[in-house]
């Protein structure tokens, strides 16, 4: 399968700029993420690739065809990009049987009768609805109809797969399974493959990379762990996960590598190791609430180590969540433990803190 | 750009159809309005005598005076009226209201001449409930009256202002009048300090459009008040046609121009109003239980009563009266009718003439229908889903003749098919020009059907099609059209029945031997044929409520069928 090149594309809205000079390439084989929250234009983006919105600037291909490019004129038809593509709304047509559905790609392409039905099946049998190929689409289940719209995505063998939000419609627990078994599916064909979603869960299990974008631009491309632990910006922080941002400021840097800095809120001091600062400069730190160390011991000794009031204490099954104050700056920690008492001792380890730039 | 929209050539084609055809019957009409002499005539100059020897006419004026006031009661009686209606039987448990529901909408599909002569039979002179009214009742009540006759105009309206109403408060969201009774309101107030002043904009919208209704009605002056010289702009106008000593005069293409230019600044009017009440209307849009209002029971039986009084009053005698007519050798309340018991009108009607005009008015209807049908749904995917130029224009061009007086439709036509021959002259001289102008009348409806069905399929259905490899005909014909199956069929439906039942336009374009039931009807009936023409409209009637009740049953069945989806 070849791999798709999105480059320098934008695209206007009346006066609103929907998408603001994007780049980004899905490689051979990948499962690549576009992540934002709704409105950042990853859905404008996955329908330029589709041929649904015509971008104003820049240039998209796939492998050797180009599908769009403002500077050749070139601007080929949706029908002529052979992609496959399941709907956030599945759009299974419902006058047509799930077998009507899914051999309507094949008919277009004028394909033999019995070669129709055994690719049909066939491929009704690889997202297991073999059983369901004379049902309407009203008589299937929300996941069944996801299936069905995957089926019709790919019984013509596209050279990609496009994929925009398509769980968004099952419930938690179904939308559990339908990932895992997607994953397997697209290891398994080995599937170039570009999924939008607004939900971190699937983007950070799913994906081999991806893209975060928000307001039209995109903000940071990589693995999932990258992104987690080494967000680029404090909005890719705080979008992916929980995340504490503690405004502060460089005292001093030792040789070592330790940095002492101040805390706005409440005035502390705190120590970063790793990084590169000059005294006087003005930072955001992003702290992961699991990264926050509790105990209710007050015996705790090493760096940045603060008494914290409990403010709130909720339970969400598989751990607490604690919202902490320590003299003025709310902090948010996750802990597996309870943790009684009004107050505990928080450590926030060096290497926990990420330095945003400001 | 290269293959921007594939389909272009087909597309383009559809659109030139539509703007020719809608403009067809506009432009000759408007150039004839300032020409000395009728446009096929030599030595013609450009003036606009025409326009001041029609202000200068004293019938004209009176007939323009008459036009006013009629519209004018029209329109206030039946917004009074519907709004009422629709109020009661939407948001009080007034007996019966979900049978009114659909009864008191049911005379917009009935045939309008059938309706007027049904109303002449009992309400004109000579008439069972004329005696009643008149001489019982002693109440001075004359049919043939501009009063009168807007008395029939404002049973024909109520309908559409009741269709229209009904409609908004439906989609009135139930939670702005529940959370006026959680802050201590009682229904009633309820009712008056909520619903009714969000029904304004409606009010609005139902009134601009049964006056434009009312300014260009054909059928009523023309059976009911020009026999006694009570005349409106659009009688005036059809009499000046057909009786001028140098035939086709321009005064009437000005006078038809004026009312063109009159029911266009009326409906531009209307949307700009609407364009920005529509806001404020179409909230929430869920159309879940809402409050009733409590009447009690002797209220409840009391204006069930009135709301029965009222079909009975309006609709159900005066087609029952027709019925009868339809079987008798004459009706009159001097004679009982069993004595005249007769079959003779419906013998007459099953031979001859009539017998033909009944086969070109089906011939019409359905040809008409289907070809108008597959335009109507050409355009509107055009118009709503592709990507070509000029698509944008088409909502207004199937809009447009909305705008038009039938009776300019059927002017406008008389001179397009003079000037553009071929094919006018075959046109003319066929049943054809005549299914022309009445199909090109009927768009609008087409139009309304068929964007109210694209609205409810989502994008992403043609989306999918063309992303698995489908072009904009493919995805169309083999995905859209098919989802929209049940719409198609109804839309044909409707202009069957349209086509079936409106003669205004060709009453200009009727030629020897190409008559239409309507045209027919209404000669026989100056002439005083009462028995064979009340049998003709029986024969609408009936063809209608079998067109209607076959629709009515494939929803049924589409409806249980997909109760599931």
């Amino acid at each position: 399968m070849p791999d798709i090149t999105v480059r320098s594309v934008s695209k206007t809205f009346g006066h609103e700029r929907a998408l603001n000079d994007i780049s980004f390439s899905v490689r051979d084989k990948e499962f690549l993420t576009l992540l934002g929250p709704s409105g950042c234009g990853k859905t404008t983006t996955l329908m330029s690739i589709a041929g649904f919105q015509r971008p104003d600037q820049g240039m998209i291909s796939c492998g050797d065809r180009t599908f769009f490019d403002r500077a050749g004129k070139v601007y080929l038809a949706a029908e002529d990009r052979n992609l496959g593509m399941v709907f956030q709304s599945y759009a299974i047509w419902p006058h047509l049987t799930v077998f009507g559905n899914v051999a309507f790609p094949l008919r277009i392409r004028r394909m033999k009768k019995g070669a129709i039905r055994r690719r049909v099946l066939e491929t009704l049998e690889l997202v297991e609805m073999a059983g369901y190929a004379e049902r309407y689409p009203h008589e299937l289940s929300g996941g069944q109809q996801q299936r069905v719209a995957l089926a019709r995505a790919l019984v013509y063998a596209p050279a990609v797969l496009l994929l925009d939000e398509p769980f968004s419609n099952l419930d938690a627990k179904l939308r559990e399974r339908a990932r895992t078994w997607l994953k397997h599916l697209q290891t398994e064909l080995g599937l170039t493959t570009l999924f939008v979603t607004h939900d971190q869960d699937e983007a950070l299990s799913l994906s081999d990379r991806i893209v975060v974008m928000d307001s039209g631009s995109v903000l940071q491309v990589g693995t999932p762990e990258d992104i987690y632990h080494r967000p680029a910006t404090r909005f890719v922080a705080e979008f992916l996960g929980g995340c504490n941002i503690l405004a502060a400021r460089a005292v001093t840097v030792a040789t070592s590598g330790a940095t002492e800095l101040v805390l706005h809120a409440n005035g502390k001091p705190i120590t970063l190791s790793g990084v590169c600062l000059a005294a006087g400069e003005e930072l955001q730190l992003a702290v992961r609430p699991e990264a926050v160390e509790l105990t209710s011991h007050e015996s705790a000794m090493g760096d940045n180590i603060f008494q914290a009031e409990v403010r709130s204490i909720s339970f969400l099954g598989d751990h607490y969540l604690y919202e902490l104050d320590i003299d003025g700056l709310a902090l948010t920690v996750t802990d597996a433990r309870s943790h009684a008492g009004p107050v505990v001792t928080v450590r926030i380890p060096p290497s926990a803190c990420r330095v945003l730039p400001s | 750009m290269r293959r921007l929209v594939p389909e272009t050539p087909l597309q383009a084609a559809i659109w030139v159809l539509v703007l020719v055809c809608v403009l067809a019957p506009v432009l000759p009409l408007v150039y004839a309005s300032v020409q000395s002499k009728p446009i096929y005539a030599a030595g013609r100059v450009f003036t606009l005598a025409a326009y001041q020897q029609l202000f200068a006419d004293p019938a004209f004026r009176t007939a323009a005076v008459n036009t006013l006031e009629f519209a004018a009661m029209t329109t206030a009686c039946s917004v009074v009226l519907g709004a009422s209606f629709a109020v009661l039987c939407s948001r009080t448990d007034v007996l019966g209201r979900r049978a009114y529901s659909v009864l008191l909408i049911a005379p917009i599909v009935l045939p309008p001449l059938g309706v007027i002569l049904g109303w002449n039979s009992l309400y004109g002179p000579g008439g069972y409930a004329h005696d009643f009214i008149t001489q019982t009742l002693h109440l001075p009540f004359n049919l043939a009256s501009v009063p009168g006759m807007a008395v029939l105009g404002t049973a024909v309206a109520v309908p559409v202002v009741f269709l229209v109403c009904r409609a908004t408060l439906s989609g009135i969201d139930s939670a702005l009048e529940n959370s006026a009774r959680s802050v201590g309101a009682s229904p009633l107030r309820v009712l008056g300090r909520v619903t009714v002043p969000m029904l304004r904009p409606a009010l609005l919208n139902s009134g601009l459009l049964v006056f434009t209704l009312s300014i260009e009605s054909l059928g009523i002056p023309l059976v009911l008040g020009s026999p006694q010289g009570h005349d409106l702009i659009s009688s005036y106008l059809y009499n000046t046609w057909s009786s001028a000593f140098t035939p086709d005069p321009p005064v009437v293409s000005a006078g038809a121009t004026l009312l063109l230019a009159c029911a266009c600044a009326l409906l531009l009017l209307r949307s700009r109003l609407l364009g920005d009440q529509a806001r404020f209307v179409s909230i929430g849009g869920r159309a879940a239980a809402a409050g009733q209002v409590q009447l009690g029971t002797f209220l409840r039986f009391i204006l069930g009563g009135v709301l029965g009084l009222y079909l009975v009053a309006t609709t159900i005698a005066p087609i029952a009266a027709l019925a009868l007519s339809s079987v008798v050798s004459e009706l009159t309340p001097l004679i009982a009718p069993w004595h005249l018991l007769t079959l003779a009108n419906w013998r007459t009607i099953g031979q001859g003439q009539f017998a033909h005009t009944i086969q070109n008015t089906v011939e019409i209807a359905l040809v008409g229908g289907i070809a108008t049908a597959m335009v109507a749904a050409l355009a509107t995917a055009i118009a709503h889903r592709s990507g070509f130029r000029m698509r944008r224009s088409l909502p207004f061009l199937l809009l447009f003749p909305r705008a038009i007086p039938g009776i300019i439709i059927g002017i406008g036509f008389f001179w397009t098919f003079l000037l553009v021959n071929p094919p006018g002259s075959s046109l003319r001289n066929s049943i054809w020009g005549i299914a022309l102008a009445l199909s090109i009348r009927s768009l609008t409806l087409a139009y309304f059907v068929m964007s109210a069905a694209f609205a409810t399929v989502g994008e992403p259905l043609d989306n999918a099609a063309r992303s698995a490899g489908a072009n904009w005909w493919t995805t169309m014909t083999r995905v859209i059209f098919p989802i929209l199956r049940p719409a198609l069929f109804a839309s044909f439906i409707l202009l069957f029945i349209s086509i079936l039942n409106d003669y205004d336009p060709a009453l200009f374009l009727v030629t020897p031997g190409h008559e239409i039931m309507g045209v027919t009807m209404l000669d026989a009936a100056q002439q005083g044929t009462n028995g064979p023409v009340a049998a003709l409209a029986m024969v609408q009637v009936a063809i209608t409520i079998v067109a209607i009740a076959a629709c009515a049953r494939l929803f049924a069945s589409r409806i249980s069928g997909h109760q599931h989806a």
